[in-house]
């Protein structure tokens, strides 16, 4: 009995994956997307066995010699810093912090958001007015000063960095939720559910869940790239985490050292993985939009 | 129409007082002692004692806070620990700055985006259309340090075609806006700080342009427009246009309001003079009064522009009004 159960639920499983593969499949742009995530993934996960170098590890070239501001080369992929950091070595790392910190604070937002956005808009009344006013006083919070304060007044951690981006960051996608919600609950089959007797809690995961799910999936994307965009935005400012090394941060360094002038290799490569892994996330919830919002399938 | 605007206008001062609650909490909140909120360390132990007095600071929490508020209304906003100058005189300068700047990045992705939209949705499908569509969302996807730093690099660096900062030349201080307004070198270099704006944001203006034009399209009166032989770039601006407009006024508020959040990294990278740089400087200096007034400030400009878009959207479509009612 359990054993057919859990059958039943791994086919399901497999099901939604063959079914999201093809979602991603089906566009050039959101593929494209996916391949690229996969492979910072990839890195991120093994950063360590990648990075030839530790981040703050001053290095020497074959001949001995101390290596600062080398432009890319065979021995220096990508160049090497004021300080004669191994630049490939800080990018490989960073892929590690930046993919944390996007995928920690979009899953618990996107967590937060849809849960808010679900109950606010099933009950309505009093608590949707509650929650909904909360929303707004968000909406009212600059995001980047509010990111600059927090980490101002209680020091340059990761987990501030990341507390900061999730307490503002689900403001939209609980907006959004709510918004399906109230037009879902109004479907014939909720009433149905309800005449059965199904428990609230059933109706809200069982029922209304599954069909937010796209909507979710591609709020969810959306708020990986905000966080990342966030993180690099603070840590260019100086205020990420000062302990591990980041790819805004890697920028935050060239800006101090005044070398914008001469390192064009020491912008480019941090500059090109955030816009290469925000723009495939993006493409990605493009792909999730189409079924999300089918309207748009016939253009 | 006017109950709709004083309803919302509650709304906004509500969610005002919210921020500047949740602000005197945080300060409150500091490792360490809670007066560094106001007074600084550097002081002399005499002076500490009678700031602490001058601000209640002795005071029971719930005092202090009632006191906080009074001050925020009464506009006393503290000094810095930096230059000792009033908070609010600071503002007062910084704020126009930060307005100017801003104003000037909106405009273009306004006024390029929305054209821009119109085009890629008459020519939809051919290349303007794809080619700005990923051209739009590469550029999202570009964080402004990133855009701005690769701006100065070239046209700055490279070609010496912009100043690298500042609003002015060192040394030619403008009294006055007219004045400023007025500087050519003001307008040289506002430029680079205006198209990293422009460039983040157009594809915002720009995608739901194009996507509510194609919607708009598919009506009846635009084929009854067609029918009765107008032509195609009339039927196009006066009257699809038109229409689509309603749905990217309703994302321009909300896109403003990110805007000046954006304003931080800009300023900081031009050194452009406005609250965004101001609010980055004193958090590293841990210059609290200024900190906590430019985000207040910022803030305050936030909701005043979310607040102005609710009003200005249903005006524009009655609708709303019905709907807002049926959802408060």
């Amino acid at each position: 009995m359990v054993s057919s159960h859990l059958k039943r639920r791994l086919k399901y499983l497999r099901l939604a994956l063959v079914e999201h593969y093809r979602i991603i499949n089906a566009n050039p742009l959101s593929r494209f997307g996916f391949w690229v995530i996969v492979v910072f993934t990839l890195v991120a996960l093994f950063a360590p066995l990648i990075a030839p170098y530790d981040p703050w590890e001053m290095v020497y070239d074959s001949e001995g010699n101390f290596a600062a501001l080398q432009p890319p080369s065979w021995e220096f992929p990508m160049g090497t810093t004021h300080l004669g950091y191994d630049l490939f070595s800080q990018l490989v790392l960073a892929t590690r912090t930046t993919l944390l910190i996007g995928a920690t604070s979009g899953l618990i937002s996107i967590i937060i958001g849809a849960n808010i956005g679900l109950i606010a808009g099933y009950y309505g009344g009093k608590l949707d007015e509650v929650l909904m006013r909360l929303t707004d006083i968000l909406y009212g919070m600059p995001f980047l000063p509010f990111i600059i304060v927090l980490i101002a007044l209680f020091g340059r951690k990761l987990e501030f960095v990341i507390l900061a981006i999730v307490l503002i960051i689900w403001r939209t996608s609980a907006r959004v939720i709510r918004a399906q919600t109230i037009s879902i609950k109004q479907r014939q089959f909720i009433a149905m559910a309800k005449a059965r007797g199904a428990s609230d809690f059933r109706i809200i995961y069982k029922h209304i869940l599954p069909n937010v799910l796209p909507l979710l999936l591609l709020y969810a994307a959306f708020n990986i790239a905000w966080s990342i965009i966030t993180e690099a935005s603070a840590s260019f400012l100086g205020f990420g985490d000062g302990e591990t090394i980041s790819w805004g941060g890697m920028l935050y360094e060239l800006w101090l050292s005044g070398k914008t002038r001469v390192a064009w290799w020491w912008f480019a490569s941090p500059s090109v993985c955030i816009i290469l892994l925000v723009t495939s996330l993006v493409f990605v919830s493009r792909a999730y939009e189409e079924v999300a919002n089918p309207r748009l399938r016939k253009r | 129409m006017l109950d709709y605007v004083l309803r919302r206008l509650v709304y906004t001062l509500i969610t005002v007082f919210a921020v500047a609650s949740i602000l005197f909490v945080l300060f409150r909140m500091l490792p360490g002692e809670p007066t560094l909120q106001v007074i600084s360390p550097a002081m002399d132990p005499a002076v500490q004692e009678r700031m602490k007095e001058a601000f209640g600071l002795n005071q029971p929490v719930g005092l202090q806070y009632l006191i906080y508020l009074k001050n925020l209304v009464t506009l006393e906003w503290g000094r810095s620990f930096v230059s000792a100058q009033e908070v609010t005189d600071i503002l007062s300068y910084r704020f126009w700055n930060t307005i100017l700047l801003m104003a000037a990045g909106m405009c273009l992705t306004l006024v390029l985006g929305i054209g821009m939209g119109i085009i890629m949705a008459w020519k939809r499908n051919s290349p303007v259309d794809v080619g700005g569509t990923i051209v739009g969302l590469v550029f999202q996807a570009a964080p402004p340090f990133i855009t701005g730093l690769l701006l100065l690099m070239v046209l700055s660096y490279r070609l010496g075609l912009f100043p690298t900062g500042g609003m002015y030349p060192p040394g030619a201080r403008p009294d006055g806006l007219l004045d400023l307004l007025l500087m050519p070198e003001f307008w040289h270099r506002i430029v680079l700080p205006t198209l990293t704006v422009g460039m983040y944001y157009i594809s915002t203006p720009m995608l739901i342009m194009r996507d509510s034009m194609l919607e708009v399209l598919g009506s009846d009166f635009i084929e009854l427009a067609r029918a009765k032989g107008l032509k195609p770039r009339v039927v196009m601006f006066r009257h699809a246009a038109r229409n689509a407009l309603l749905g990217v006024v309703t994302i321009a508020g909300i896109m403003v309001g990110f805007a000046v959040g954006g304003q931080v990294v800009v300023e900081s990278l031009f050194s452009w003079p406005g609250m965004g740089q101001l609010m980055v400087e004193s958090a590293a200096s841990h210059d609290y009064p200024v900190a906590q007034g430019t985000f207040l400030m910022l803030a305050i400009l936030v909701i005043s522009l979310n607040f102005l878009t609710d009003i200005l959207y249903s005006y524009l479509d009655p609708r709303i009004k019905i709907t807002a009612k049926g959802m408060n």
